[in-house]
């Protein structure tokens, strides 16, 4: 029963819903019920899709698992699923934040239980189905259902200005959202023109990316735009930020882990999906632009979050400085750059989530995030303020810790491609170092209040939902092999929808590389002079150049 | 002399299967009037309201069994478009019945005229959803919109309802006769031959082209006119003010039949007669369909009343669904607005159906109105709670799907800037929706909760059950949209 299947994967991704539908049917007055009825399916959510984890064909790049009902034939719409090691991360990741998410709620949501947990196990299997699916239209359906519970979360359980931010967030997404519809109905059509079949499915819209590119330059360029707008919304990009702050901040503690955790990564993930592959090509026309907003998206968020005096702003904008590193990896359009955004996004999952989780400890005490009214917390909570050291220090890239090896990598996959970006990055991350630190400081250290004095610690519960937080981080930041096997091949399969011939191109530039070098050893030795020559003139030429060009395809 | 009066007569007879369900109609209503009114004494009106649903039944099952065909010379025609439309009308028409009887309980209003207006204007939606002729587009819409005239003004003793009434008949009038312009130009240009649909498409491609600006002014006149019965932008100045002036069931028929059935004969006159000259109108028409959409929603988003809200997002509804009369592929474009229709009139009833309950518990129509329903009728507030989201168009109800279909088939048509418009202003269309989702769940009730009627829990209950399952069953409805096409 419990071996990595299809059926096991749609119980794993339904059983929110499902155990939603049975609450519904409890009296409100129970307030337990929800609490651990809620947790229980998403734990028990979690453990099957754990078993994915273990059952996933790590040397292969195809979709897993997959399968497909039709759904709407007349229009091509089937209910297809399966899964690739880039969504099967995200979806996993899912599960795992998923019951945290319920376990920090049980004390900071003090009304209306019934509604609250009902809507967040809707919003899980909406998440869930996210990453499951293989079809437009479902992708699409999944996408847009996410938005009502999630306005529900924000819009009842959240801060003073929760109903601005929660139709903020609503209708930014939506209107994102619809263009991506547009585009998606672009390609469906042309598709139609081109092969005569009605089909949403993943694989053939993959499979258009040869025809998108034979299609004028306006044309490509406004289809990549309808995406990558309504992706960047979602990720968020700057300039299409603005929400992130409003959401994050007046969405109760659950709410903004998810939305930091998961919700953001549908954008990224989104990219990763659907951009670069079906639209490889416009996508370099548009790569200078894309990344300047990367860039002014992890300047610009480090900057902002330094001001903040609110925490949970704080934590917001350091969001959009990190997604902005994903999303450099990303358009560096090469293995190291893609593998190292997937990463971090992971990272920003587990890091983020921690650091709200523990913004959300210390208002549930004093409700109050302000920075200005703490300091010397250290003495009173020394369990909280290690918990949310080592959050910090994940958050800002410390080895050992998950945050490095995300951006490491990316950066090793940025520098490849584009120098000047690698180094603007660098300075984000410095940035990112200052203010975590900064704040950190003042909230733990120095004198403390007689307010502050009174705090309590973590209780067991507490304890419990951050427990795997760390002890992720560590493993991340210890062994990160595991994760990175997962998505080797897929990684390796985009690249080269990306650019066709570039893994060849690269193998080919290493043997002249292994060349050159047994070449200039023969230029040393003293015997075979004459006959080592040529070959070693030959071969510094080709590594000089190989690389360069590879680099710089992604530019132009 | 004889020969001809017998060869009338026998056509008549031929053709008039074709017209049964409308003739039960106005025979029921006629019979109604006089004598069955004698039969009930003023307090026992209401039992009209069931008699009427009876009736309706009935007629539903008349146009199931009607067969196709072409009759009246030509006049009429009984096809897939005409079948799938008739049946939505006599849907609206239902609807209204049903949720008119607590009301004019209410109001102490309750009278036969009342109900035989409904059916005597639904035949003539009837008329017009099979009129294949102008002459019958033109008699068969003033059928309908003289009774709906009478009916806006029905609460004769409130002056909002009366001036809604009389701006409606004098603008009404003003369209029909810009209208009836139109078709005696369009007569004249195709050389004073033939107004059948068919023919005029014909004649029309024929026409030289010195009398191109005759064909012109005469499409824009036509295109003016029906513009006006749909209450698309420029010619929607009347629906507001109606909508809100009438009483809550009428402005809820207003929303639903009269504007399936002025749709089927958008569909068929441009589909059909004017299909050949559609250079002329295609870019009018999408200039109404865009300023309608902008504009319906945009207006909709300041309202204070939810039944002007709700006139405001008609006028948008109606700016989407011109995208299908716009489509190059007239039946695709039929089945399109079609589905669309189907879905709208469902949601329209249901949210519909809570302004009436609401107003019949003595509170008002106004959006604050709605404040703490989600605590007080936790059973409405969801299923309120499910027609906005399916008006906004959000997935996976059926709002989605009919809007869907409708984009799809504009997007492969060409009319990519328009649908990108028809996007983003349904996501301001979101916007006023979940308006009125806040108020109802995020704002604390005032006043007790109090039991609710049973025909508006019914009612109510069976519209959200349907949206809900129209969710789940879209190939189904597909399937079904597939059966509205004509030869």
């Amino acid at each position: 029963m419990f071996t990595a299947n299809t059926t096991l994967m749609l119980v794993a991704t339904f059983l929110p819903l499902l155990g939603a539908l049975v609450l519904l049917l409890v009296p409100k007055d129970q307030r337990r019920v929800f609490e651990i009825g809620s947790l229980l399916v998403m734990i028990v959510s979690f453990l099957m899709s754990a078993v994915f984890w273990f059952g996933y064909d790590r040397a292969s790049d195809a979709v897993q698992w997959a399968q497909a009902w039709n759904w709407i034939p007349s229009i091509g719409v089937k209910f297809s699923v399966g899964m690739d090691g880039i969504s099967l991360l995200l979806w996993l990741l899912t599960t795992f934040i998923g019951p945290i998410a319920i376990a920090c709620s049980f004390s900071a949501i003090t009304e209306r239980h019934k509604e609250y947990y009902i809507w967040m196990l809707v919003l899980q299997t909406a998440m869930l189905g996210v990453f499951i699916t293989q079809d437009m239209f479902l992708f699409y359906l999944f996408w847009e259902v996410m938005l009502v519970p999630m306005y529900f979360l924000i819009a009842i359980w959240g801060g003073p200005q929760k109903l601005y931010a929660a139709i903020k967030l609503f209708l930014y997404t939506l209107a994102g959202g619809v263009l991506m519809l547009v585009a998606i109905l672009a390609i469906y059509f042309l598709q139609h023109k081109t092969t005569g079949v009605y089909d949403f499915s993943l694989a053939s819209f993959h499979a258009m990316a040869p025809v998108i590119a034979q299609q004028t330059k306006t044309y490509q360029i406004l289809l990549a735009l309808a995406f990558f707008i309504g992706f960047a919304i979602k990720v968020p990009m700057f300039p299409f930020h603005t929400w992130l702050p409003d959401a994050h901040v007046q969405a109760p503690t659950a709410g903004s882990v998810i939305l930091a955790a998961i919700l953001l990564k549908m954008g990224t993930y989104g990219f990763v999906r659907f951009l670069l592959p079906i639209l490889p090509d416009a996508t370099k026309m548009l790569l200078k632009p894309f990344l300047i907003l990367s860039l002014i998206g992890i300047i610009y968020g480090a900057l902002v979050a330094m001001i903040q005096k609110d925490m949970k702003k704080l934590v917001a904008y350091s969001s959009v400085s990190h997604l902005g590193i994903c999303m450099l990896g990303l358009f560096a359009l090469n293995p190291y750059g893609i593998k190292g955004g997937m990463f971090q996004m992971i990272n920003h999952g587990i890091s983020t989530s921690g650091l709200f989780l523990a913004v959300g400890i210390v208002y549930e005490r004093r409700h109050t995030r302000m920075i200005a009214d703490f300091g010397g917390l250290s003495k009173s909570m020394p369990v909280y303020a290690t918990i949310f050291m080592i959050m910090t220090m994940s958050s800002l890239g410390l080895p050992l810790l998950n945050g490095f090896i995300g951006e490491g990598v990316v950066l090793m996959g940025a520098f490849q491609a584009f120098p000047w970006a690698a180094v603007v990055a660098t300075l984000g991350i410095i940035l990112g170092a200052a203010y975590l630190l900064w704040m950190y400081q003042r909230v733990m250290f120095g004198p403390i209040t007689a307010v502050n004095e009174k705090m309590d610690d973590l209780n067991l519960r507490e304890v419990l939902y951050f427990a795997p937080l760390v002890v992720t981080a560590f493993w991340i930041g210890m062994y990160p092999k595991p994760i990175m096997d997962v998505m080797d091949a897929p990684v390796r399969k985009l690249v080269e929808q990306i650019t066709p011939g570039y893994h060849a191109a690269q193998s080919l530039a290493a043997q002249q590389a292994v060349a050159a070098k047994l070449g200039m050893q023969g230029m040393t030795a003293p015997a075979h002079h004459e006959e080592a020559a040529p070959a070693g003139h030959e071969a510094p030429v080709h590594e000089a150049a190989a690389p360069e060009t590879h680099g710089h395809g992604g530019g132009h | 002399m004889t020969g001809f009066a017998q060869g009338l007569l026998d056509a008549l007879l031929r053709d008039t299967h074709l017209i049964t369900p409308q003739l039960f109609l106005m025979v029921v209503a006629t019979l109604m009037l006089w004598p069955g009114d004698l039969f009930f004494n003023r307090n026992e009106k209401h039992r009209w309201a069931p008699i009427t649903l009876v009736v309706l039944a009935i007629t539903a099952a008349l146009i199931g069994r009607t067969p196709d065909g072409e009759g009246f010379s030509r006049m009429f025609r009984m096809d897939g478009l005409t079948r799938g439309f008739e049946m939505l009308c006599v849907l609206g028409a239902a609807a209204t019945v049903a949720l008119s009887v607590k009301l004019l309980n209410g109001l102490k209003q309750q009278t036969v005229e009342y109900y035989a207006l409904i059916l005597f204007s639904l035949a003539g939606m009837l008329f017009l959803c099979g009129a294949s002729d102008l002459i019958s587009v033109y008699f068969s819409l003033e059928l309908m919109a003289i009774c709906i005239y009478i009916l806006v003004a029905y609460l004769r003793d409130r002056a909002t309802s009366v001036e809604a009434g009389v701006k409606y008949f004098l603008l009404g009038a003003f369209s029909s006769g810009i209208l009836v312009y139109g078709i005696s130009l369009l007569y004249g240009a195709a050389g004073g031959t033939t107004t059948n649909l068919a023919d005029l498409n014909q004649a029309l491609a024929l026409t030289p082209t010195t009398s191109n600006l005759l064909v012109f002014s005469g499409v824009l006149m036509v295109l003016m006119g029906m513009a006006f019965k749909v209450a698309a932008v420029p010619f929607h100045m009347w629906s507001p003010d109606a909508y809100e002036g009438a009483p809550t069931p009428i402005t809820m028929f207003m929303a639903t039949a009269p504007k399936a059935a002025a749709l089927a004969a958008f569909l068929r006159v441009f589909g059909a007669g004017l299909h050949g000259v559609s250079s002329d109108w295609v870019l009018p028409l999408c200039y109404i369909a865009g300023a309608s959409m902008i504009l319906g929603n945009v207006t909709a988003v300041r309202q204070e009343s939810m039944k002007r809200l709700l006139a405001y997002s008609s006028i948008a509804h109606v700016g989407y669904m011109l995208l299908g009369v716009l489509s190059g592929d007239p039946r695709a474009g039929a089945q399109a607005v079609w589905l669309y229709m189907l879905i709208y009139i469902v949601m329209n009833t249901g949210a519909f159906a809570v302004v009436i309950y609401l107003q019949g518990k003595g509170e008002g129509e106004r959006i604050e109105d709605f404040k703490g329903l989600g605590r007080k009728h936790p059973v409405l507030a969801f299923a309120m709670m499910v027609f906005m989201l399916s008006l906004a168009g959000i997935p996976p109800l059926a709002g989605f799907f009919g809007k869907f279909y409708l984009f799809k088939l504009a997007i492969e048509q060409g009319f990519v800037t328009l649908t990108v418009i028809a996007l983003l202003t349904s996501a301001v269309g979101a916007y006023y929706y979940l308006g009125v989702v806040k108020e109802m769940y995020f704002r604390e009730p005032e006043g007790e909760a109090v039991p609710m009627g049973a025909t508006s829990v019914f009612v109510v209950t069976l519209a959200c059950a349907l949206v809900l399952v129209a969710t789940a069953f879209g190939p189904w409805l597909v399937d079904w949209a597939s059966k509205v096409t004509w030869v």
